[in-house]
């Protein structure tokens, strides 16, 4: 784990910074009456020294000759970089399109483009799993979900 | 009220057909989700909070309730047929029961986890039953020094039983207290963190981050291999132990019960580790410790007391102090919160209904899965033959859908796939997720706490060293903070992994 704890030192030392600096502008207060920035202040100096002492351990390591195990290994990150797409795309068209199309479109690209399934399995499940997710969530446990475009059907 | 008087009353409330129904529901996808490799009780409980928010607290709660040990019992299904643990609880239980799988004795190995969580289980909601109203009273006493050091020793002792490096789960504590103070501070009105994102006014949620660290990053690691449904093949049959298996077990349930709701009460301990210290107590002392790991029915026998011991025990740090002790009863909180209760010593006082109707809906609970867990076991291993492929995406609908609903804001939906990716990445980098979500719901409590003290003792930090309670929590976790860097100094790298 040394480069990769090398990199997630680095990540986390930076991220510490900024919350210092952050905190610091926010005011630490007195010790009366600490203020808005007193507790995280002091959790960001935490961080960073943790981050250090990380940081450290892995030169330890490299001098002892312990070798760099590679982070990811050997995956394939295309399906995963496809579906994490799939969320964010439903994210940021849940409440144009609402909730029936935008589901329904997930479902047939999960199914049909990343799984790579037959057409009609895909199409026939996405549209079960939609209704049955709408029956249950909407109709049955009144969970409030957009309508969107679709607005206009009243179901 | 008593708590005789508190236990009638609570059968009274459980016992109305609608909380019935509900406790039903939630064993039911209890022991669901604990069959089913892919997602856990943190994410179904987030996952259906959502659901409960049209139903009284009283029954939300206990639904809630329900899915939780409902996994705990559950779990242990895959693990003794085809060697999957369902749930991180049931790891140490493939470790026997799977081996008795393969010699034929599939059946009382099914048999003596089900017997063995509904003895632990009912015993845990005992114990809970009468030590509840007791510490109620005595945390009543509690000031905000006494709160501070609890929540203190609770994410240090978390973090020191950790799985990996204790710096990194630390690390994750202070990002987790970071995170807890992102948007309005209520003391000053100033936006803290914020950095003008209008999304992050409100603070942070805890269920889009426990969605995205639980759900979406288990699913993204899922997909780096093809999960293939599961056949299972083993032959089920002589379920019910025989007076054998009895004498072989009778002193590992009970063990395994004490331990498991011991470490459950404890902030930071909890199942998992009750579950290898049984383990590892059964070989201890047993007079074959060789059987072990060859299909000992006392390997199966011990952990699955102590885990479903432990989900009872969990909730009475929750209900009595208003301190989770583990990432899912941080969820209890939230859940709790959102139904307008107030977790902790007073809880009894202004909510008996729910203190009590959730403590004997356990024990209706803990019957309904003795039924559903024996004799339909049939039913629960044909569940595994769904084929991966379609269960992912539907994790992801139900995951979608239960951080849009409870803001009707598509802004979390884009936190839950930050924390997705963060959560992906910790994972590969080895860090845990446990010591961030407590430390995120801790931290705005904690720092109320901390401030509260200051105030009252005018500045002086003596006030958390003077006062016994105190004192004595803030000792625990300076032990628990210098004996990894006694061992390090000696042997060990910072990493602890070795």
């Amino acid at each position: 784990m040394g480069k990769a704890d090398r990199i997630s030192g680095f990540f986390w030392l930076i991220f510490a910074l900024i919350i210092i600096i952050k905190s610091y502008r926010l005011g630490l207060g007195k010790v009366v009456e600490p203020g808005s920035g007193f507790l995280f202040f002091w959790a960001g100096i935490v961080l960073g020294i943790m981050s250090l002492v990380i940081i450290i351990s892995t030169f330890d390591r490299k001098k002892a000759g312990e070798p760099d195990k590679p982070i990811l290994g050997e995956i394939s990150l295309g399906k995963i970089i496809l579906v994490l797409a799939a969320v964010f795309l439903y994210a940021l068209l849940i409440e144009t399109l609402g909730f029936i199309l935008v589901t329904v479109m997930l479902f047939v690209f999960i199914l049909g483009v990343v799984e790579k399934k037959g057409w009609l399995f895909t199409v026939l499940s996405s549209f079960i799993v939609t209704s049955a997710a709408y029956l249950v969530f909407k109709t049955w446990l009144q969970t409030q979900l957009p309508a969107g475009i679709l607005g206009f059907l009243k179901f | 009220m008593d708590t005789l008087s508190g236990v009638i009353y609570g059968f009274q409330v459980a016992l109305e057909p609608m909380n019935l129904t509900y406790c039903f529901i939630g064993v039911f996808i209890g022991t669901l989700v604990g069959v089913l490799p892919g997602i856990g009780p943190a994410g179904s409980i987030a996952l259906l909070l959502p659901t409960t928010f049209r139903l009284s607290p009283v029954s939300g709660i206990i639904m809630l309730a329900g899915i939780w040990y409902g996994v705990m019992f559950g779990g242990s299904r895959t693990s003794i047929l085809v060697n999957i643990p369902g749930e991180p609880t049931s790891v140490v239980t493939c470790m026997d029961g799977y081996p008795m799988t393969l010699k034929g004795r599939a059946g009382p190995a099914l048999g003596i986890a089900a017997f063995a969580s509904f003895i632990a289980g009912t015993f845990s909601i005992i114990g809970l039953t009468l030590m509840g109203p007791l510490l109620a009273g005595m945390a009543l006493k509690f000031g905000p020094p006494e709160f501070f050091s609890l929540m203190v020793v609770g994410i240090t002792i978390l973090s020191y039983l950790s799985s990996g490096s204790m710096v990194k789960a630390l690390m994750m504590a202070a990002v987790g207290m970071i995170l807890g103070g992102v948007g309005m501070d209520s003391i000053s009105g100033d936006y803290r963190f914020t950095f003008k994102i209008h999304a992050l006014f409100d603070g942070i949620g805890l269920i889009p981050v426990v969605m995205g660290l639980f759900g979406i990053s288990e699913v993204l690691v899922n997909l780096e291999t093809e999960i293939e449904g599961t056949i299972v093949t083993a032959k089920i049959k002589n379920i019910l132990p025989t007076l054998k298996d009895w004498a072989d077990t009778k002193w590992s349930i009970v063990r395994g019960t004490v331990l498991g709701f011991f470490l459950g009460i404890i902030p930071g301990g909890g199942a998992i580790v009750a579950t290898f210290a049984s383990y590892a107590i059964e070989k201890r002392v047993s007079k074959h410790p060789e059987e072990f790991g060859k299909g000992a029915i006392q390997g199966v026998a011990g952990p699955e007391a102590a885990n479903n011991a432990a989900a009872g025990g969990a909730f009475i740090p929750l209900l009595t102090l208003g301190i989770p002790p583990n990432p899912v009863m941080a969820i209890f909180l939230g859940a709790l919160m959102i139904h307008g209760l107030e977790p902790g010593p007073l809880l009894i006082l202004e909510a008996p209904e729910v203190f009590w109707g959730t403590i004997v809906s356990m024990y209706i609970g803990n019957v309904m899965l003795l039924v559903l867990n024996l004799p339909l076991i049939g039913l629960w291993v044909k569940i595994l033959r769904i084929p991966y492929f379609f269960l992912f995406p539907l994790i992801i609908l139900f995951c979608l859908i239960g951080v849009y609903s409870v803001r009707n804001n598509a802004a979390d939906i884009v936190i839950m796939f930050v924390f997705g990716v963060v959560g992906y990445l910790m994972r590969k980098f080895r860090y845990q997720a446990a010591p961030l979500i407590l430390a995120l719901v801790l931290g705005p409590m904690l720092e109320e706490a901390f401030r509260q003290s200051l105030i009252t003792s005018r500045g002086s930090f003596a006030i958390f060293f003077t006062r016994p309670i105190s004192v004595g929590f803030l000792f625990v976790a300076f032990i628990l903070l210098i004996i990894p860097i006694i061992t390090m100094r000696k042997k060990a790298p910072v990493d602890g992994e070795s």
